[in-house]
């Protein structure tokens, strides 16, 4: 089954303007999220905020979050056939503008009600942390990858082993473990995990740091998380090498999985990540292509292995695709919101947060959310995207336009808009102490800063 | 170890047994070898690879090839493994597909397999085995580019500008991604999770071969302690026999045959690698003295063979006096020691016994025109 890439005309980002009072109810309603923005928002007021965002060139960020589709990019952020309830989403075929702007509002509100009434009725104080809620299932997590890399040979065995230290956050394992009870026990099932769901954790984490070995390569980074990177200190030859050996023992675990459903799912994660660092090497001309193709690109560099993975350990439980199709969607607006944020947090954190220094996309010629949302306000930044910020002098001066803009608002709220439609498809789910962390975890994600 | 290696080389069983014979050094070549294939290749119906094509096609390579014309003048080597694809000298490059075709025609179909229908083979072979081939293919080229990639740190001047180094590195980091990455999707789609492990583990063993194959036999290694016999064997099936091998048995899985079909097949694929490995080793020590010998890797088997055989003492007094004074190798004189040496003969012998051994196992196949053809490229193996 191949999928098509990019559809021009398909889905075409029209501008939608927010009124006031669809702000006000927005602002009332998602209290938490609300906070949140103002942490991005340093010097602005509440209604200023609001301004900002309502007469942002016509164009606000909910347009560009209908604009990445699933999969072929032709559909918003919810998938019409599976979802009857989110129609909304065809307004970008509807001419009728007035209508679609409401749809839209009412779509928006009702995720955040939800988890509201939850919280009532099926829990009782506070939403459990994640953490600690997947730790029981995350502790042999790393001892079982090393044991997936058994090698003969030292040295490589060891370059396989060096990011599996247990001080990465394992947030993907997390998800998956997570997802996997709250699946089993809406399946009608205990919630302890089938052998294949936590073989699907592992596998996740492997090919994640896989491509983060070669992602450092072609980078050419030099650090992560607070290490120097394989390439730095063994060369790039054997950092390649030892980047597809995890390939390989991830493919060979999820083989002995024995399901070819999810042999096939998790492949098409593999694909996408090829293709989103592809994407990375075009830029493009058009703005709302360009939006359009960091959205896509977004999906396929980080959201696909979180969906996919989360469609997996779906697939080894309950046959409905509708069931699916939630856990797919979960993880598939968690994987951007995250994302986005990461995107933020480059021109938000100091340097040693992240374990990367600072405006590191900006360095490697990539227009991330709030540059292209601060070249709305300044269109100076249009010609240094095109050159990839190459001259001297781009990185520092597209920085300064990113800080006066109000580019890292937008992108935050757009990841909120992101976790907001994660926690209603979540919600779907029957209520557990494991699906409440799913919802509890789209805050942590939005509010973390490493 | 060695007396070992060297008790189970019953060279010429077969020329005995009087259905061939195998000389040696004949003057057949390597056109002997292009017959051999092109042969072949008419066997198996239509031998151009549809799944490369498409990659070769895709948006994501044609953007690459775009970019790799900035790398020429410099000395990146995706630059001679492009050039490679288009010029195949070696007529090489598609050899393992077409073993695998040629071996999944050779077994005919299966009386196991049902649900599989006779009316899909094109040319005897099921679509399946068809698209096994290719991701085959697709998995060799993966890492013929991924094995171009260089270390930055030891970049001088003479490599071309290092901006271009390291857009060479991150060309031929995505492209070969690129591949592996249908590979994988392509496995997938053979709807069979015990092959998707078995090429799996393939890339596995591929990835330490070569990792074995840079990281231990490099240039300086020549003056430590060398490799032994059996170790160079089982290195060498890491990097140049296990996707042949596990390809092969795995075609044999996708028809449905059974575990001896499949242990048939590992066993052919395993032995005709490793005596092509040995018979490309073995070029710069059989051809004729024309000219300046062309530089030769110290961990061709000859070599590794010869140092084996004369001990690391003599080996070094010989390293030393095919040193000239500039510090560099002088290969001819390297060349004379090797031939002078026993490492060259062992080496044939190695050649030939897996030649055979290839030979020995395809016959548990049935006459065909396939296993005919299958039975030429084994034999064309050992001729030199």
């Amino acid at each position: 089954m191949k999928r098509h890439h990019s559809t021009p005309g398909c889905c075409f980002p029209f501008p939608v303007k927010y009124n006031l009072s669809q702000c006000t109810l927005l602002g009332n309603m998602a209290g938490p999220w609300w906070r949140q923005c103002r942490r991005w928002s340093t010097n602005c007021t509440t209604v200023s905020w609001f301004e900002t965002s309502w007469y942002l060139n016509g164009r606000s960020v909910s347009s560009f979050a209908s604009t990445l589709g699933r999969k072929s990019g032709c559909s918003g952020p919810l998938n019409e056939r599976h979802h009857p309830a989110s129609a909304a989403q065809t307004h970008s075929k509807t001419p009728n503008f007035t209508l679609s702007l409401i749809r839209h509002t009412s779509r928006f509100l009702y995720p955040t009600v939800q988890p509201c009434c939850c919280r009532t009725t099926h829990s009782d104080v506070k939403l459990k942390d994640p953490f600690t809620l997947a730790q029981k299932d995350l502790t042999s997590l790393y001892d079982d990858i090393k044991k997936e890399l058994f090698v003969s040979k030292d040295e490589l065995k060891f370059l396989c082993d060096y990011y599996f230290d247990g001080k990465g956050k394992a947030i993907r394992p997390m998800i998956v473990v997570l997802m996997a009870r709250a699946l089993n026990i809406h399946s009608n099932r205990a919630g302890d995990l089938l052998p294949g769901q936590r073989a699907i954790a592992m596998i996740t984490e492997m090919i994640h740091t896989a491509s983060l070995v070669h992602d450092d390569v072609i980078d050419g980074s030099d650090k992560r998380r607070g290490k120097r990177t394989i390439n730095e200190v063994w060369g790039e030859k054997k950092a390649i090498l030892a980047g597809d050996f995890i390939l390989s023992a991830a493919s060979m675990a999820l083989a002995r999985i024995g399901n070819i459903t999810v042999v096939k799912v998790l492949s098409q994660v593999i694909e996408d990540l090829v293709r989103g660092e592809f994407m990375q090497l075009g830029s493009k001309e058009n703005e709302n292509e360009r939006f359009k193709h960091y959205l896509e690109k977004t999906f396929k560099k980080t959201a696909s292995l979180i969906a996919n993975s989360c469609k997996a350990v779906s697939i080894l439980v309950n046959s409905d695709p509708e069931v699916q199709e939630i856990a797919y969607q979960y993880g598939r607006n968690v994987g951007i919101a995250f994302q986005l944020v990461d995107d933020i947090l480059d021109f938000t954190s100091g340097c040693n947060q992240l374990g990367k220094p600072t405006a590191a996309d900006l360095k490697l010629g990539l227009a991330t959310g709030p540059v292209l949302f601060a070249c709305q306000q300044f269109p100076e930044l249009h010609a240094m995207i095109m050159r990839r910020f190459s001259t001297k002098g781009d990185v520092d001066q597209a920085w300064q336009y990113v800080l006066k803009s109000d580019g890292v608002q937008q992108t935050s709220f757009l990841a909120q808009r992101y976790c907001q439609e994660a926690i209603r498809q979540i919600s779907m789910l029957r209520a557990s102490p494991e699906r409440d962390a799913l919802i509890r975890l789209t805050e942590m994600v939005l509010t973390r800063d490493k | 170890m060695l007396t070992a290696t060297l008790s189970r080389m019953p060279c010429l069983a077969l020329s005995s047994r009087g259905q061939r014979t195998l000389s040696l050094f004949s003057s057949s070549g390597s056109s002997n070898w292009s017959k051999v294939v092109s042969d072949a290749e008419k066997i198996v119906g239509y031998p151009t690879s549809f799944m490369s094509l498409r990659c070769l096609l895709s948006d994501e390579l044609s953007n690459v090839a775009m970019h790799v014309r900035k790398l020429v003048g410099t000395q990146h080597p995706l630059l001679n493994t492009a050039r490679g694809f288009v010029y195949d000298s070696k007529n090489s490059l598609q050899m393992r597909g077409l073993i695998v075709l040629l071996l999944s025609k050779a077994a005919g179909p299966s009386h196991a397999a049902s649900d599989l229908l006779a009316e899909d083979m094109v040319s005897g072979i099921y679509p399946s085995q068809r698209n096994l081939a290719e991701i085959t293919e697709l998995i060799h080229t993966a890492f013929l580019v991924h094995r171009g990639i260089v270390n930055l740190k030891e970049w001088t001047v003479s490599d071309g500008p290092l901006k271009d180094m390291q857009f060479g590195n991150k060309m031929a980091v995505l492209s070969g991604d690129f591949l592996l990455a249908n590979a994988c999707t392509g496995l997938a789609q053979l709807n069979d999770t015990k092959v998707v492990e078995l090429i799996s583990s393939a890339i596995g063993d591929l990835v330490q071969g070569i990792y074995h194959e840079n990281f231990n036999n490099t240039e300086e290694i020549g003056l430590t302690d060398g490799i032994n016999m059996a170790s160079w064997e089982e290195q060498t099936f890491l990097s140049h026999g296990s996707l042949l091998a596990k390809s092969c048995q795995a075609a044999m899985k996708l028809a449905r045959h059974d575990k001896e079909s499949q242990r048939v097949a590992y066993k052919y694929g395993k032995h005709l690698s490793l005596g092509h490995k040995l018979n490309s080793d073995l070029q710069p020590f059989v051809k004729g003295g024309m000219g300046e010998p062309a530089a030769f890797s110290l961990s061709t088997a000859p070599v590794v063979f010869h140092r084996q055989i004369v001990g690391q003492e003599r080996w070094h007094q010989q390293l030393q006096q095919a040193t000239t004074l500039r510090n560099q190798l002088d290969y001819s004189k390297l060349l004379a020691a090797v031939k002078s040496g026993k490492g060259v003969s062992t080496a044939v012998d190695l050649c030939c016994y897996h030649g055979n051994k290839a030979l020995e196992a395809i016959q548990a196949f049935p006459s065909s025109e396939a296993r005919s053809a299958l039975e030429n490229i084994a034999s064309a193996v050992t001729k030199f």
